[in-house]
């Protein structure tokens, strides 16, 4: 009886002293049989969100103008800790190769941006400011600039670059297809991609129009995780835009001053290529 | 085995059910977290809560974008000049009781994007120099500065006159154990400075103290009241002697400090 006691107390060790560290087995295994850092980096994205992303892509890049708008909300955390979201509604027109105008509103901002193919123009439409800087001659290098530069972002700008595929695909590590989904009625599919630290996702409308219809970006790598979301809507691609939409005319007794020059760090998309 | 009689069989058995009840425990144990591993965290509760355990290093300003979702501004230390001298207070006095009573806001936005268009109104923005008021909120503040008596509410101050309390330009060298709520934080380089009507306050001695105006850091708004002034044919906005130079930063308007 002894012996059979001792038999069972000996088996009851192996067996716990197995459980415990039962868990640890796979990590000390993949710390082991784990690929190259590189390897681990590919890019997965499912052929069908590429696809998608690729048709969207193609359908902006050769539309020589359009006009579309949008409702966006980005999320605000107070210093409180409380987090609330802000709202502002954004009209863009297009003209390829080098002609925006952004019309960006909320209840008390009210600003235009200019750009004609030599300069970008600000205009605050409450204060009645307005300033300019010279801008290179193609859309891409304008917005490179004005955002390096100036810290200026031109509203939807991963839309309007000259190639939007390839503009959101390089830096992302992994997307996903979600199927079909109605964003205001629309059909649309939902994609959903991640650049690591921030994730985003498009919505893109079914059919022979594959326009975006919302984008949500989600910054995990800030306080809050905070999410920017775009909807879109009143997509254009028929109404010509003449050179009066992207002319900027100061309006009455408007006050020019300066737009200061900042420094900027971190310009990831020219060292990785477009 | 052979069991010689049904003594030792029951005390065999007893031995194996506490061992198998012993293994259930520890796997019981060790389920949960290796479940907690294999599933994905929910997306919406860990991602959206405030992040406390891990460094937050990224301060965009602008957001909507991924092809610059890198791109963040570096602040460039800026030369500050003084007008005068930065004074420490003489004298400061809290009346112990009213400081008692007075809230711990505690409010100050550290970064504003400047393209989020969101009320953060305070009572300091109704800031209007000359005011007289019959009475204050209860919870104000006492202090002296060079024996003078001043009363401090939420960011405004305020000398009395007869029965009335009159709104003041905020004193150089006042100090306040708490900061103005919602003052701003002004990356100057070298300096922080919080910024609310129109006073720069810097920490001092476990509080914060008001400093001249420093000439050259931009702020993202006006003092309340600033009077728009022609300056060398130039437009401008006047507080308190001092001058502000409206310019587009980071697409908005912001306003730089300056004396002709």
């Amino acid at each position: 009886m002894k012996q059979t006691l001792i038999i069972s107390f000996v088996l009851l060790q192996f067996i716990v002293a197995g459980c415990k560290t039962a868990p640890e087995k796979p990590e000390s295994k993949a710390m082991t049989l784990s690929p190259p850092a590189a390897d681990v980096a590919k890019p997965a994205i499912e052929p069908q969100a590429d696809e998608l992303m690729r048709r969207m892509s193609d359908y902006l890049a050769q539309a020589q103008f359009f006009s579309v708008s949008a409702e966006v909300w980005q999320d605000v955390q107070l210093p409180s800790g409380q987090q609330v979201q802000a709202g502002r509604t954004v009209d863009v027109q297009v003209r390829r190769p080098n002609r925006f105008h952004a019309e960006v509103r909320s209840t008390r901002h009210n600003h235009g941006l200019y750009y004609d193919g030599t300069s970008i123009t600000l205009l605050n439409r409450v204060k009645n400011f307005y300033g300019s800087i010279p801008a290179p001659s193609t859309l891409d290098e304008a917005l490179d600039m004005a955002s390096e530069r100036f810290g200026i972002t031109l509203p939807l700008e991963d839309l309007i670059v000259s190639d939007p595929y390839q503009n959101a695909i390089h830096k992302t590590i992994s997307g996903r297809d979600f199927g079909p989904v109605t964003i205001l009625g629309v059909p649309c599919e939902h994609l959903a991609f991640s650049l690591g630290t921030v994730d985003w996702q498009i919505w893109i409308e079914d059919g022979a129009r594959p326009v975006p219809r919302k984008i949500v970006i989600t910054y995990k790598d800030e306080e809050g995780s905070p999410e920017y979301t775009a909807i879109l809507s009143n997509w254009d691609f028929q109404t010509e835009l003449p050179d009066s939409v992207f002319n900027f005319e100061p309006p009455t007794g408007a006050a020019k001053i300066d737009v200061a020059e900042i420094k900027s760090k971190n310009q990831a998309h020219k060292k990785e290529g477009k | 085995m052979r069991f010689t009689n049904i003594a030792s069989i029951t005390k065999f058995e007893v031995g194996l059910l506490v061992l198998l009840a012993t293994v259930t425990l520890v796997y019981a144990e060790q389920r949960p977290q290796q479940s907690k591993r294999a599933e994905p965290a929910p997306r919406s509760e860990p991602s959206r809560a405030p992040v406390q355990s891990s460094p937050v290093g990224v301060d965009r300003v602008n957001h909507g974008t991924l092809r610059h979702v890198d791109t963040q501004v570096v602040q460039r230390p800026v030369a500050v000049q003084h007008p005068v001298a930065v004074q420490r207070p003489v004298e400061v006095q809290h009346s112990a009781e009213v400081q008692h009573r007075f809230p711990n806001y505690g409010t100050v936005i550290r970064h504003v994007d400047p393209h989020v268009d969101i009320g953060r109104r305070q009572l300091w923005h109704g800031f209007v120099f000359g005011e007289r008021l019959h009475g204050l909120r209860p919870g104000y503040i006492q202090l002296f500065l060079n024996g003078v008596p001043y009363c401090y509410d939420a960011g405004i101050y305020y000398q009395q006159v007869g029965n009335d309390y009159q709104e003041i330009y905020p004193p150089v060298g006042a100090y306040v154990q708490e900061l103005p709520p919602g003052a701003i934080e002004i990356d100057a380089g070298n300096l922080i400075y919080y910024y609310a009507c129109g006073a720069f306050y810097v920490q001092q001695d476990g509080g914060f103290v008001i400093v001249p105006t420093p000439i050259g850091v931009t702020v993202p708004e006006l003092p309340p009241g600033a009077v728009q002034v022609s300056i060398n044919g130039g437009l401008a906005y006047q507080f308190n002697g001092i001058y502000y130079q409206p310019v587009f930063m980071n697409g908005v308007t912001q306003y730089t400090t300056f004396i002709p």
